[in-house]
């Protein structure tokens, strides 16, 4: 190892003094984080793989005897799973592309140059830092059906009065508009600056060469933004899979099983049940689902960059 | 062509599209805060001003949610327990994720790309699927309800967070400033601590704030690893939403729901502009 780094060493004189004290040096920038995650992330993700292959023995309240695939074949055989895979599918697909064409599209209008932009951006990032917990209690209390603001003035319309979590559409789409409100702020800070940093002149030809508005957005600024939007819907994408408080605190997954996603339903079977080992095994099976999922976004995302 | 256009006026501002641009800005973002101020709004209600119809928009303040639970020893016990771990884990992930962002961002180590990589993935890491082991081993352990526990529970997804931030922060650094440090005799430490650190100051400060705001909001650790002594304020929160058996105690909810969010709320604004930058970098540099 010393002698690579006096290799290196001669190509870089600045930064790498020639001591091979100095590997040392420069991996101890590093120790500490790989440490703490190595304990922290790594190792616990073993052990719920372990786990997820175990009997738990509720005695150590540990990891018992290999059984192999055993849990895995209880809960691939256990409709709840699917159901609740389901549920957080319906979920992910409504509101993720709703947040980001919300997102694009408000950065759009808070973009319109005057003097009040700055503040109406800054209060954009007070959503944001709500604690999802937060959203999730207060909007339970503007949704209720009985004294809720919102169904009160849904009535001048003419709607309702909606039994938002009574009824499971209504009260998946409470939980959307939850985590909408709760997330769509997060992406239109991202927006703005995007749009922000579109270049200026490009528009200009394109009214010149007499581009009406929609033509100019969809042939001028949607091609140029592919690669924001791209990286905005992984990063939402990878919020989105985690969802839980919003879910705890305004419906605990009902009416029913209506909302219960797949994070709350492994808490409740590991917490409530205490059945560790068929969650640990649901566990791995999301973790795995996630990352493939995410490594197909990322190189989607990155093929689209190119076609633009 | 381009040159000519640039040269042009601006007209934009009188049309009638402008305005209605602004005009829509501000509609939207009044419905995103009506919420917030709806929920503080209610903190201040009487009971009799909470259930009724139509909604009273306008009635006689009282302090009495606050005064009730700001009483209760264990909302007060849940605060401080939340300022200890936020920020904990806001320091120890700070530090620690600066260092390894510098590392990534600076300093050449074998196998310090693949690392990088797989903390960029471990952001997609279900934290229940971390939840269940860290429970059953703190339990083994006897570290349920301890801030230690969530502080280093809190690091693991606070550091991946600051080592990305702070990492594209020092790629925007000039690499003549440690060169030239160490050239004139500073050791690697030194070029860190005494150059870089004190020029990335703001970054690494709003970077902590964030990081802080995220600890403070995050309830499933919290629920898992703590029941009492060292239990923080969105368990309660959780608590007070899902008691079903009481009914909905909006005058808690509200108050205490607003305690939590203000120091937050003020926090951000004070970053804002720090916030929206790191935000703009993460997602087009990361």
């Amino acid at each position: 190892m010393s002698n690579d780094t006096g290799k290196s060493v001669r190509q870089r004189p600045a930064l790498h003094p020639g001591r091979s004290s100095d590997l040392l040096v420069r991996w101890s920038f590093m120790f500490p984080a790989i440490l703490l995650l190595v304990t922290m992330l790594a190792y616990p993700i073993f052990y719920t793989i372990d786990i997820s292959f175990s009997r738990f023995d509720i005695a150590s309240f540990g990891a018992g005897e290999w059984v192999g695939w055993e849990n895995y074949i209880e809960v691939i055989d256990d409709y709840r799973f699917w159901e609740s895979l389901k549920v957080t599918m319906i979920y992910l697909v409504i509101a993720l592309p709703l947040q980001v064409v919300l997102g694009f599209g408000i950065a759009y209008l808070i973009n319109a140059e005057w003097s009040g932009r700055g503040v109406i951006r800054a209060l954009f990032i007070i959503p944001m830092v709500v604690a999802p917990v937060v959203a999730g209690g207060m909007w339970r209390m503007i949704l209720d059906p009985l004294w809720g603001i919102m169904n009160y003035w849904l009535g001048f319309l003419g709607i309702g009065p909606l039994d938002w979590f009574g009824d499971p559409n209504l009260a998946m789409a409470a939980i959307i508009i939850i985590d909408t409100w709760r997330w769509t702020p997060f992406i239109v800070l991202i927006a703005t600056a995007a749009l922000l940093a579109l270049p200026k002149d490009v528009f200009e030809a394109a009214k010149i060469d007499g581009a009406n508005w929609w033509s100019t957005l969809w042939s001028v600024a949607v091609p140029l933004l592919v690669p924001v939007i791209a990286a905005t819907f992984v990063i939402r994408w990878l919020g989105a899979v985690k969802m839980f408080d919003i879910v705890l605190a305004a419906t605990y997954g009902g009416p029913g099983k209506a909302t219960n996603v797949i994070n709350l339903f492994i808490y409740e079977e590991a917490f409530r049940s205490l059945r560790f080992a068929e969650s640990a095994a649901m566990a791995v099976i999301v973790l795995v689902l996630t990352m493939v999922l995410t490594g197909i976004f990322l190189r989607a995302s990155r093929k689209l960059e190119e076609l633009f | 062509m381009s040159s000519a256009a640039t040269s042009m006026p601006r007209r934009s501002a009188n049309t009638l599209g402008h305005k209605l641009r602004v005009a829509g800005g501000v509609a939207i973002s009044l419905v995103f805060l009506f919420p917030i101020y709806w929920m503080i709004l209610t903190s201040f209600k009487d009971q009799v001003d909470i259930f009724t119809t139509p909604p009273k928009f306008f009635f006689t303040p009282t302090l009495a949610a606050y005064v009730e639970y700001m009483q209760r020893a264990d909302i007060v016990n849940r605060l401080i327990n939340t300022i200890i771990v936020a920020t904990g884990a806001g320091l120890l992930s700070i530090v620690v994720g600066t260092m390894a962002g510098y590392a990534l961002a600076r300093i050449r180590l074998r196998g310090a790309a693949t690392f990088g990589l797989l903390i960029l993935l471990s952001r997609g890491v279900p934290p229940i699927a971390l939840a269940v082991p860290m429970f059953l081993v703190a339990r083994k352990f006897g570290l349920i309800d301890k801030h230690i526990t969530l502080i280093l529970a809190y690091s693991t997804f606070l550091i991946p967070y600051v080592m990305w931030l702070m990492r594209s922060f020092f790629m925007g650094l000039p690499r003549e400033l440690e060169e030239s440090a160490m050239i004139d005799g500073c050791s690697r430490y030194g070029a860190f601590f005494k150059i870089i650190l004190p020029i990335s100051l703001p970054g690494v400060l709003s970077t902590l704030i964030f990081s802080m705001i995220l600890a403070w909001e995050e309830l499933l650790f919290a629920l898992v690893l703590t029941n009492r002594h060292a239990s923080t304020i969105p368990v309660a929160i959780a608590g007070i939403a899902g008691d079903t058996v009481n009914g909905a105690n909006w005058a808690a909810l509200t108050a205490v729901g607003t305690i939590t969010v203000i120091p937050v709320v003020i926090f951000a604004l004070m970053v804002q502009k720090w916030l929206i930058k790191g935000l703009a970098e993460g997602a087009t540099k990361g």
